[in-house]
């Protein structure tokens, strides 16, 4: 065995790679169960292309016959239910331990410094997880399905000049049909394998700037402990939790994430009364139902999505550590958790009266956040300064093997 | 307020608001608790049989399904006719006929629980919101203007007696048609103690070996 592990070793870095980063990789003692959700987005990942992989032995992307086919493999495939409802839930795990994994990194500050680029790729792999999802759900031809995906190709008219041929190029037709079927059943299909490359390209990242930490202030070197054993079992531990909460969804109340209205099947003739997108789009829904005019919503949609990527930029506070020693910061993080949920909330009704009142003022405070975080950062930055760092931060920073080095520009 | 408890408000609200925005939009369904047994299963499939199959299709359901609630062999065949045992249970009415009596096509029933929120219970308020203005006119409360005929004559009801029969009938064929729109509902909850069971042993022993590994570290 050690004798076919050499002759590997000698044409290709196996045991280097193994001990570098798998066993040994050096990974700070501190961090939270906050820090399990990157490892878990993993988990969901290769747990929906397996289920995935499953399903499309036995899906038919076909229009006239897509809905009996997915009836088809509730019925009558072997624990075809279960593959089902392991996917449909899975979908909406991903997106719930990605928005975990997103505020862990805004409340800790883990976008800063050198760690821009992790959360670039990572913005890349929320908008591919995006457009895989949409595509996805087209997929069972059920009523929200089709008209889901109607409303959402159609916020493409918005595209100056070439509006209403882009749209129909994107259909393959006037309106949703059988070329829009086959064509998101491709997509959905490939486009893991771009969400794939990426996370590899997040992980060497990660692997090159490590882990940050809930001190925000990158560790001395023996305060770093090797991934194996130690993280290995706390992943695991996390996994498990996890999976109890997950399973509880798959067995006890599959149909909790799925809309009554999607076990009808698409009928073009019939526009259900209302609606609605899958949770995990209802802020962002919103945000572009919250501005009246069809260009400028989508705009803000699009914007509110991708406007996390400048965070590096917008955050221009020098203070070492996340929203722990920065308290005006940690306010803003939780003024923008709430305000995300009362979008969720108001994407969910249907839009009238205070309503619609409210979510212009969510989708205003949504924006004013990110537009005033220079300023207040800054400002900040000056008041802490003055009054003083916390104990523990001027601790870990006057510790001579620490690598981050601040002064007060005061 | 320390973090922990400021951390728990806000992901508690975050999951209040969004199951709220789902309940704020249910109708207000009767309260019924259905008795799911088997049973109740085959005697709501007989009503249904008999009632619901002359204008509605059960396209998922197929006639060999119906051994799996109690239907023995003969009973089965008494209904399927020269149909083989393998096919989909379709309305004893053709349908074009069918939809030229109603204006629409009857829709297919099998999936009729899992389209509607509240599942049997809708179906349940649908059947009972039958009634008879002054006019001697029948319309349904929950569905005004509904194209389907008041199916088991709620409307002219006349004692308590019959009220009392009708409601367990109808009270059968929703939980008949819960069984169609998912016939394997009972498996997967019955997979699913085992399953969180074994999470949970599973989960236990994972805390014990983090704690055991983190315990070396000093």
């Amino acid at each position: 065995m050690s004798k076919l592990l050499n002759w590997v070793d000698a044409r290709f870095p196996l045991s280097e790679f193994v001990k570098q980063d798998l066993t040994g990789y050096p990974t700070p003692r501190n961090l939270s169960y906050w820090w399990n959700f990157g490892f878990l987005a993993g988990f969901v990942l290769v747990l929906q292309v397996v289920s995935g992989l499953f399903l499309a032995m036995h899906y038919k992307p076909d229009a006239s016959l897509a809905f009996e086919s997915i009836e088809h493999i509730m019925r009558e495939v072997n624990y075809g239910w279960l593959i089902r409802y392991i996917h449909s839930t899975g979908a909406s795990a991903f997106f719930a331990v990605i928005f975990i994994h997103m505020a862990r990194t805004l409340y800790y500050g883990s976008y800063r410094a050198p760690r821009e680029l992790m959360w670039w790729t990572g913005q890349g792999l929320l908008l591919l997880l995006m457009a895989t999802a949409f595509f996805g759900y087209l997929l069972p031809w059920g009523q929200m399905s089709y008209w889901g995906a109607q409303v959402i190709t159609n916020l493409f008219r918005a595209t100056p000049f070439f509006g209403d041929e882009i749209v129909i190029w994107l259909r393959g037709g006037f309106s949703i049909g059988d070329a829009t079927l086959t064509r998101f059943f491709v997509l959905h299909y490939f486009f893991p394998f771009l969400i794939i490359g990426l996370v590899l390209i997040h992980l060497v990242a990660l692997h090159t700037v490590k882990s940050s930490n809930p001190s925000g202030i990158n560790l001395a070197a023996k305060d770093n402990i090797p991934f194996h054993p130690y993280f290995t079992a706390k992943d695991l531990y996390g996994l498990g939790v996890f999976l109890i909460v997950f399973c509880f969804f798959v067995f006890f109340s599959p149909e909790f994430f799925i809309e009554a209205d999607n076990n009808i099947p698409a009928n073009p003739l019939k526009t259900p009364a209302h609606i609605v997108p899958e949770w995990y789009f209802l802020p962002f829904y919103a945000i572009l139902r919250s501005i009246p005019d069809l260009l400028g919503g989508v705009v803000a949609m699009g914007l509110s999505v991708v406007i996390f990527a400048a965070m590096p930029f917008l955050d221009r506070s020098h203070i070492p550590g996340g929203a722990r020693y920065r308290p005006v910061y940690r306010i803003l993080f939780y003024i923008f958790v709430l305000d995300f949920a009362v979008l969720t909330y108001v994407g969910a009704v249907p839009p009238s009266g205070s309503l619609v009142v409210i979510g212009q003022v969510a989708t205003f405070i949504y924006f004013a956040l990110f537009a005033l975080l220079p300023f207040i950062s800054k400002a900040e930055e000056k008041w802490l300064c003055k009054r003083g760092l916390p104990a523990e931060v001027e601790e870990l920073l006057k510790s001579k093997s620490s690598p981050d080095k601040f002064n007060c520009p005061l | 307020m320390n973090q922990k408890t400021m951390t728990f408000l806000l992901f508690g609200s975050f999951l209040f608001l969004t199951a709220n925005s789902r309940a704020s939009s249910d109708v207000s369904l009767a309260e019924v608790d259905f008795d799911h047994s088997v049973e109740n299963i085959k005697s709501g499939a007989q009503v249904a049989m008999d009632v619901c199959r002359l204008c509605h299709e059960f396209k998922y359901i197929k006639y060999r399904n119906l051994l799996e609630i109690g239907f023995n062999k003969d009973e089965v065949d008494v209904l399927r006719g020269d149909m083989p045992l393998n096919t989909s249970i379709l309305s004893t009415t053709k349908p074009e006929i069918a939809s030229k009596l109603f204006g629409m096509m009857p829709p297919d029933l099998s999936l009729m629980a899992k389209a509607r929120r509240g599942g049997a219970r809708y179906i349940y308020t649908l059947l009972t919101s039958y009634s008879m203005d002054a006019e001697e006119h029948v319309d349904n409360k929950l569905f005004p203007g509904i194209k389907m005929p008041d199916p088991f004559a709620y409307a002219i009801r006349t004692d308590d007696v019959r009220q009392k029969e009708l409601d367990q009938r109808i009270e059968n064929v929703s939980v008949f048609l819960q069984w169609t729109s998912d016939p394997k509902a009972k498996e997967r909850r019955r997979t699913g103690y085992y399953v969180i069971a074994y999470l949970i042993v599973l989960t236990f022993l994972f805390y014990l070996l983090k704690r055991k590994v983190w315990r070396t570290l000093k």
